[in-house]
């Protein structure tokens, strides 16, 4: 490259780079000239939830080039380093371009090595091996591994195969490991589930509280806003709860250590001193809110049985059906110390019944604040007066007249034995305070990945859930998607699917005999690997993988689909905040890749609804109009709407007389190819019609989104939903912005779900007649709970895992970037210095750490970015050299079923 | 080469001794500088993106920058973002022979 032409480069990439963040250019740049034969075009980023704009540029079918999105509204031009590096995550050398199965002498052989094969044969195998395990064990003995990163068409076209298709319910995504928890919380206070507020909370707030949230290294442009926020708003104060000291405590005015689980606590503490201190909003919480609690007993997600446990993980497996009550559970819980509780309610444990304002103030009447700084101290070498005074700071900011709070979270709320109660809790005590669905003010759930929010709840690809926030139990959720799906009545299974921990769980049983993996690295990012890795292995299945690159999932694979990346494919994302957002395909699948919409479809024209329609058999199915045990025949009902025992599953599903009205070409393509059409050799516009039949299960319903054309506009950056009239709404519940609001309401809490209610007291319900709960939202008591395998004398530490901000997940992408790779080669061992010293580790040795479950080795680091109070160790899980879910622990939040990544108790020693 | 252009947010209070301190790192250029909002443009010019992340790095590192985040990155002529190399391509397959070596590891 001449000098002249770098020069001009950088000139163009200083102007772009000034005009993002708003400083005056006086000098005239010609970006065409710097750029020339470069095809500019939006689009969405690949990583978190944060769904930062991404400008792509293509030059003779290549990424040349990539900016954030000056016009974006979410990162207004910026980029994090992993959105920088988006463009070259798909130029892997390593990348996936041809099926290959497992073989030996040219057939197919579980224990064979990976051969290439064609297309055909890989769907020829997984077809045969799919009706092996249907008909031996019926729709639920086959599943799918889904994804908080599936496009919207992905999720949607996954989730119909299975359920109207298949009908099977055993379909759940990751986006279960990463924010279950606060599905949960947002139905059971809201009744509708995702946030009221927005990202503009950051600008119009005077504090941000992290609860378990490491912004800078995993949302860093939201954790920009926050910063800029901080240096131009002089009332700005930042609060960092975590149980480490990380890059966030940087910047914050308060960083608070405290042992795991203890939010629970620290929760009840604020809410007792909003009550004490008479700050309780009361004409908001009389006009909008009422009480609630649940039961206690509700045990910890894990297996019932020890059938098929380890012999050093007995123990902790026992507590499952009982647990002594410790001395701090005994106060918060109002029991005696060393009480036995049987765990009563594993089955139901997300029952409620509404209570009174004085029980909920006898609730949180032990949350003293010499209770709970005694409990939730996290640091040894912190005085308990110095914790004290910044607990103090933290309820005085939260209570503070006219100062307005924004609480985050992510992962530490959500990865939790009790994530769905704190969730919860942290509503109640925004609700009591009237600080909540207003700009600058609520309780505002981060999400992890790229669509969590658009395609794993809002399309529903969860074993319990139906599009729109309906689900697969209530009858009336069935009739209305038997409807707009156009099947006979009762081919929905109303029985829920299994939970994607479960599902690992039913290959080990045998239940489950044929998997699909998708968008998703299950046996690299499920706690307690070792059991699922050897499950997959050693016992009749098959399991498929669609994968780019070969990660962990791909090696346990016997049949591994080569897929296109993001900019392959036509997509759409929903972030955090409400925002639908698309783009086009840039450039072609290399290889023989295919697009997962394509390998949905492809596979779908392989069965006949003779082959699915029939009687069939779904153990434990007990559900009214059922009998027990059995879907019933719908074929009969089929043929009087139309329909052939001959017809294919793609026809009926996929390709039918609505989705066939959307033309391909079409015009808003701007002559940008769709490898999905090509490979189907179709003339209908398959995302587009997806898109749209879609659609329709939300508009009217509380979750409208726009034309499938309107994402694509050019002056669009994505809309946040309900867009009604074209609009898109900024704040839910509060009837300035939302349309759905009553008139006159002013908050109108308007979610459907669990809005009636029996009554009771904190130990039970007293009243059965339920009360009708139109329109408000749930102040949730809920009480401290000690986790369940907590350090002793053997494994004498505590364990926690998480991201680091250069590697998305389990690394399958970013590893693939040798810039990164190079960035953070190898997950750590962080480790407070005087722990390494005391076992006789330096920085850098090489060391063991070993649970009930198994043991990994990686080096010791004691600096950096993470300082880790004594007694914790942090090991990320991005490494699958460092394969830290052989030590994790499988225990769930036993309401969303979220396993509990963040705490599990170790040993650390030399190699 | 990779051409990377950084928007860089710092302390007002150390905002001279922050621009000099960016200025005296090599291969970054302070392009725009604005005391107003205390924001400095930065473009970064390194051999390979690994040098270019360990310059950031560095950025990040320096006392009264609180945000340094990327906008613009340029890589069309990275040596790294070749084809798989040919020598390593199995014809007879169709695919690269250390994917093979990956999956199969005996």
């Amino acid at each position: 490259m001449s000098i002249t032409r770098r020069e001009f480069l950088k000139s163009n990439i200083a102007a772009v780079t000034a005009t993002t963040v708003g400083i005056p250019v006086s000098q005239v740049v010609n970006a065409a000239e710097a750029e020339q034969d470069w095809q500019w075009d939006k689009s969405v980023c690949r990583f978190c939830g944060t769904g930062c704009g991404i400008m792509v540029a293509t030059k003779n079918g290549r990424i040349v080039a990539t900016k954030g999105d000056p016009d974006a509204p979410v990162n207004k031009g910026l980029n994090c380093i992993k959105g920088y590096f988006l463009g070259k995550i798909q130029y892997g050398k390593d990348r996936l371009t041809k099926p290959l199965m497992r073989m030996t002498d040219g057939q197919f052989d579980k224990k064979g090595n990976f051969q290439v094969v064609s297309w055909e044969r890989a769907f020829d195998e997984m077809e045969k091996q799919f009706r092996k395990a249907y008909g031996e064990k019926g729709p639920h003995g086959v599943s799918i591994f889904g994804s908080g990163q599936y496009t919207i068409q992905e999720g949607y076209a996954a989730a119909k195969l299975m359920k109207a298709g298949f009908r099977s319910n055993n379909i759940d995504p990751n986006a279960r490991h990463c924010m279950a928890s606060a599905v949960v919380g947002f139905i059971q206070t809201f009744g509708i589930d995702e946030p009221a507020g927005n990202y503009d909370d950051i600008e119009y707030t005077d504090t941000a509280v992290l609860w378990g949230a490491n912004m800078a290294e995993m949302h860093p442009i939201l954790w920009a806003r926050a910063s800029d926020r901080k240096l131009s708003h002089d009332k700005m104060k930042i609060v960092n709860l975590t149980t480490y000291s990380n890059m966030c405590s940087d910047i914050s005015d308060v960083e608070i250590i405290f042992k795991p689980n203890t939010d629970l606590a620290i929760q009840n503490y604020i809410a007792r001193e909003i009550i004490k201190r008479d700050a309780v909003d009361h004409d908001f919480v009389k006009k909008h809110c009422v009480f609630a609690t649940g039961p206690y007993d509700i045990g910890y997600g894990m297996r019932g049985t020890d059938k098929f446990a380890y012999a050093a993980e007995k123990d902790t497996q026992a507590k499952e059906r009982k647990v002594t009550l410790d001395a701090a559970e005994a106060i918060a819980q109002r029991r005696k110390p060393g009480e036995v509780v049987k765990q009563g309610n594993t089955k139901k444990p997300v029952k409620h019944w509404m209570i009174g304002f004085e029980d909920f103030k006898k609730g949180v009447e032990p949350y003293t604040l010499d209770f709970v700084a005694e409990l939730a101290k996290g640091d040894p070498d912190e005085s308990l007066a110095s914790f004290k005074k910044k607990l103090k700071q933290l309820a005085d900011l939260y209570i503070e007249k006219d100062r307005k709070v924004v609480s985050f979270w992510t992962m530490g709320f959500n990865q939790h034995q009790r994530g769905s109660w704190v969730n919860e809790q942290c509503y109640a005590n925004h609700l009591l305070l009237g600080k909540q669905s207003k700009p600058g003010d609520g309780a505002f759930s981060l999400t992890g990945q790229p669509s969590a929010c658009g395609t794993a709840r809002e399309v529903g690809t969860f074993a319990h859930r139906l599009p729109a926030d309906m689900v697969v139990m209530n009858p009336k959720h069935r009739a209305r998607s038997e409807k707009l799906w156009k099947l006979p009545a009762k081919t929905l299974n109303p029985k829920v699917g299994s939970h994607y921990t479960k599902l690992m769980r039913d290959l080990e049983d045998g239940k489950v005999k044929w998997a699909w993996i998708q968008v998703c690295n299950p046996f690299q990012n499920t706690a307690n690997a070792n059991h699922w890795i050897t499950a997959a292995r050693e016992m009749d299945n098959f399991i498929v993988c669609s994968e780019a690159y070969p990660g962990i999932s791909a090696k346990v694979a016997d049949l591994i689909l080569p897929v296109a990346m993001i900019y392959e494919k036509w997509g759409m994302y929903g972030n955090a905040e409400r925002r639908t957002q698309a783009w086009r395909e840039q450039v072609a699948p290399p290889g023989d890749a295919r697009t997962d919409v394509w390998t949905l479809l492809e596979f779908s024209k392989r069965f006949k609804l003779k082959d699915v329609w029939g009687e069939k058999k779904i153990p434990g199915l007990k559900s009214k109009g059922f009998k027990e045990g059995k879907l019933p025949d719908v074929l009969a009902d089929a043929g009087k709407m139309g329909y052939s025992p001959e017809d294919s599953l793609y026809k009926v599903l996929f390709e039918n007389d609505f989705t066939k009205q959307y033309k391909w070409p079409d015009a808003i393509a701007k002559g940008h190819a769709n490898s999905t059409v090509e490979d189907l050799g179709v003339d209908w516009f398959v995302e587009k019609g997806l898109f749209e039949e879609y659609a329709q299960f939300g508009r009217g319903h509380q979750h409208d989104l726009a034309q499938f054309d309107v994402y694509y506009d050019d002056k669009v950056r994505g809309l946040k939903w309900p867009v009604i009239d074209g609009k898109e709404t900024q704040w839910r519940f509060n009837e300035r912005w939302d349309p759905y609001c009553k008139a006159g309401s002013g908050f109108d809490f308007y979610g459907p779900a669990l809005k009636a209610l029996p009554s009771g007291d904190l130990d039970g319900v007293k009243n059965k007649n339920k009360t009708k709960l139109a329109g408000k939202a749930k102040i949730f008591f809920r009480p401290y709970a000690a986790p369940v395998e907590q350090p002793d004398t053997n494994y004498d530490m505590w364990m926690t895992t998480g991201r680091v901000l250069e590697h998305w997940h389990s690394g399958t992408m970013t590893r693939r970037v040798e810039e990164l790779h190079r960035a953070v080669p190898a997950a750590q061992i962080f480790m407070n210095p005087d722990d390494a010293d005391k076992r006789g580790l330096a920085r850098n040795d090489l060391a063991w750490v070993e649970s009930r479950r198994g043991k990994i080795k990686a080096r010791i680091e004691t600096q950096g970015r993470n300082r880790m109070p004594k007694g914790t160790i942090f090991v990320p899980w991005f490494d699958e050299g460092v394969f830290i879910n052989k030590v994790t622990l499988d225990a769930t939040c036993p309401m969303s079923k979220e396993t509990d990544f963040k705490k599990c108790a170790v040993k650390v020693y030399k190699v | 080469m990779n051409l990377s252009g950084i928007a860089v947010s710092v302390s007002p209070r150390n905002y001279d001794e922050t621009v000099t301190r960016l200025e005296e790192l090599s291969g970054v250029e302070v392009h725009y500088q604005d005391p107003a909002s205390a924001r400095i443009v930065l473009v970064q010019e390194a051999e390979s993106v690994d040098a270019e992340v360990a310059g950031l790095k560095q950025i990040k590192a320096i006392p009264g920058v609180v945000v340094a985040e990327l906008v613009y990155h340029y890589f069309a002529d990275d040596p790294n973002l070749d084809d798989p190399d040919p020598n390593e391509f199995d014809e007879a397959s169709g695919i690269s022979k250390s994917v093979l070596q990956r999956l199969n590891p005996n």
